[in-house]
């Protein structure tokens, strides 16, 4: 059964046209990340699904049940939003029982409900406290409860993590992970933080202008990227896209032939085409080190050390690459080299369509 | 570093000398006002305006309270007070419960214009009172609400509402919509929220409204004179009736010792919600 269907949905203000045509399915247990760029529709798509914004066309059905025209509270969802939104006048017991309560839950499922969800995420000490009296991560402690007691069908999360520190963000990303697992719970979640959605999806939906670009688990999204958008938005430090010509096999950049043998295509392509041949930072490599690919002829620019490895990057004619080195390597690296581009591992993309060939 | 601020600079003493004038400026005639109202009569007459007086007594403060004639009644202004509290607790418990969902329900409903339309009722809320006298007196009369409390306090209740509304709408349009939002998941309706959630949320913009309300309401002359009817004439109206009443000799004494009477309110209110205010508007932050 389907945790989630939403078909054909649209919407738009005005004439801004914030969805466009979504269909995206969430099965039951799934983890999805809606991810983007601000202004791409995600959080949008999360509060029609979550009833919270009325739509212009399509439906949304949760657990088999079509919900398009019930209110939030009918549709079996709990969410989890960006600013907290804890009731400031409420003590934490209150913020935890107040959907229970208007919803006439008996007191004492309520109280159990509340003293399990506090001690799942550890908050049992705080549920005298007010949400002015806590930190920005036990407040987001608290929202997690607040839509766990619910026992919903669905947890929408919108952004949960982005007023976070960067230490915290880590630890309550592997919290809701954890908590994902355990209770096997159907998860929704949007962000525009893309290691936020590596790490905690079964699938991401990646986003822009209202469409979905792409909606598939996190590895195929990083090897395979569907479209230039998707491959160039995920992945840090990010995808070198070099533009040329396909011809006879290979393809053509600033008059250098680069033999595209190696390349997973999914048909002919035809000669003359107009490409974009993409190649992540770690699946270029020095000739003199032994990397395998294709050789090309480059000029170390400068390194960037980040601590695990060092982003090194060159001139290719008139492009720059990034090449992602062992940092005590990248320390001799200067002037004229061979770049081995590991083109098994690479995507090329139609420069007029923008879609993977 | 810190000395320098202490220091004894003619900037630093031109500055004191202002606040010292200023504050005797508004404080002698204050000053007046209390030991006149503690003289008798035959020190009055001897018109040491500044004198404190050598006998002080309650008297004139009794006599203001109890049996002061307004017009052909003398019972006081303690009449006036009484009528005054009638007017005022129905109208600031009513214009703000009103104003509160009013401005609650605006704070929500945001359609194309709404500033522009919001920005039109505002305006009311400084067109002159005065404007509206008369067809209002025509209207109350025709509804048989003329002359009575629940006219006066109707009237109150109509003219406090823009601002009230203004207020709240104002406060409860910067409480994040995602809280809102929280409570709708939660199952909540748009009662529900009122209660539940936003109104704890304003105790300090309600203390403001209070401070708002009691000392308009309070301090209302004309609308008193107007709407309430002889029988419930407000404390200013009363008051202004013992000041202009002239039987025999002008007793300056209770003169000043009703007006500080009628005082008294508006200046409570200011000292004691003065700290409620404080402490709202220092609680109840929403995140961090």
């Amino acid at each position: 059964m389907a945790g989630v269907r939403v078909s054909t949905l649209t919407k738009a203000y005005g004439p801004l046209t914030v969805l466009q045509d979504i269909s995206i399915e969430v099965a039951e247990g799934e983890f999805t990340v809606l991810l983007g760029p601000s202004g791409c529709g995600k959080s949008t798509l999360l509060n029609a699904i979550a009833g919270l914004d009325e739509v212009d066309g399509g439906t949304i059905e949760i657990a088999g049940q079509d919900v398009t025209d019930l209110e939030p509270a009918q549709r079996g969802i709990a969410m989890v939003f960006q600013s907290y939104a804890l009731y400031p006048t409420m003590t934490v017991r209150g913020n935890l029982s107040f959907g229970l309560k208007v919803k006439g839950s008996p007191r004492a499922e309520i109280e159990s409900r509340v003293a399990w969800a506090a001690d799942l995420l550890q908050i049992t000490p705080l549920l005298d406290r007010k949400p002015g009296q806590m930190s920005g991560g036990q407040r987001q402690r608290v929202a997690i409860g607040r839509a766990l007691v619910q026992k919903a069908k669905l947890f929408l999360f919108d952004e949960p993590l982005s007023n976070l520190d960067a230490k915290l963000r880590t630890e309550m990303r592997v919290e809701i992970k954890k908590l994902h697992k355990e209770l096997g719970l159907t998860i929704v979640y949007v962000t525009h933080d893309q290691i936020e959605a590596m790490t905690l999806a079964t699938r991401i939906a990646v986003m822009k202008g209202g469409r979905i670009e792409q909606y598939a688990a996190p590895d195929e999204l990083y090897e395979r990227p569907e479209t230039l958008f998707v491959a160039g938005f995920v992945g840090a430090p990010a995808m070198n896209f070099l533009p040329g010509m396909y011809r006879g096999g290979a393809i053509e950049i600033d008059g250098v032939r680069i033999p595209a043998g190696a390349l997973e295509l999914r048909g002919p392509v035809a000669d003359g085409t107009k490409v974009v041949l993409g190649v992540r930072p770690e699946h270029i490599g020095l000739v003199a080190d032994g990397a395998l690919g294709e050789s090309v002829a480059a000029e170390a620019q400068f390194m960037e050390p980040m601590g695990a490895d060092t982003l090194g990057w060159f001139t290719m004619g008139s492009h720059r690459v990034s090449v992602r080195l062992a940092p005590q390597r990248a320390r001799g690296v200067t002037g004229n080299v061979d770049l081995a581009l590991d083109l098994s591992l690479a995507s090329l993309f139609n420069a007029t369509t923008e879609r993977r060939l | 570093m810190r000395r320098k601020g202490w220091r004894l600079s003619a900037r630093r003493v031109g500055l004191y000398a202002f606040l010292l004038i200023s504050a005797a400026f508004f404080l002698l005639p204050l000053y007046v006002m209390l030991v006149t109202s503690f003289k008798d009569m035959s020190e009055v007459r001897l018109g040491d305006l500044l004198s404190l007086p050598a006998a002080p007594s309650v008297g004139a403060w009794v006599k203001a309270w109890t049996t002061a004639c307004t017009g052909l009644t003398c019972n006081g202004i303690q009449v006036g007070f009484w009528n005054s509290m009638r007017i005022l607790v129905p109208s600031v418990v009513v214009s703000i419960a009103v104003g509160s969902v009013t401005g609650y329900a605006m704070s929500l409903w945001r359609p194309r214009g709404a500033t522009l339309l919001f920005g039109i009722v505002m305006s009311v809320a400084f067109v002159p009172y005065q404007v509206f006298l008369y067809p209002l007196v025509r209207l109350f009369s025709f509804a048989g609400l003329n002359s009575s409390l629940p006219g006066i306090i109707t009237v109150h209740t109509i003219f406090g509402l823009p601002t009230m509304t203004l207020i709240f709408r104002n406060y409860f349009a910067s409480v994040p919509i995602e809280l809102f939002k929280a409570a709708r998941v939660d199952g909540a309706g748009f009662w529900r929220i009122f209660t539940s959630v936003m109104l704890p949320m304003a105790v300090p913009i309600i203390t403001v409204a209070v401070i708002l309300q009691v000392t308009g309401i309070w301090n209302d002359f004309i609308f008193g004179l107007v709407f309430a009817g002889r029988e419930n004439f407000p404390m200013t109206v009363q008051l202004n009736n013992i000041v202009n009443s002239t039987q025999g000799e002008r007793e300056y004494n209770v003169d000043m010792a009703a007006t500080m009477l009628t005082a008294l309110v508006p200046l409570a209110v200011y000292f004691i919600s003065g700290r409620w205010f404080v402490r709202g508007i220092a609680a109840g932050a929403v995140k961090g």
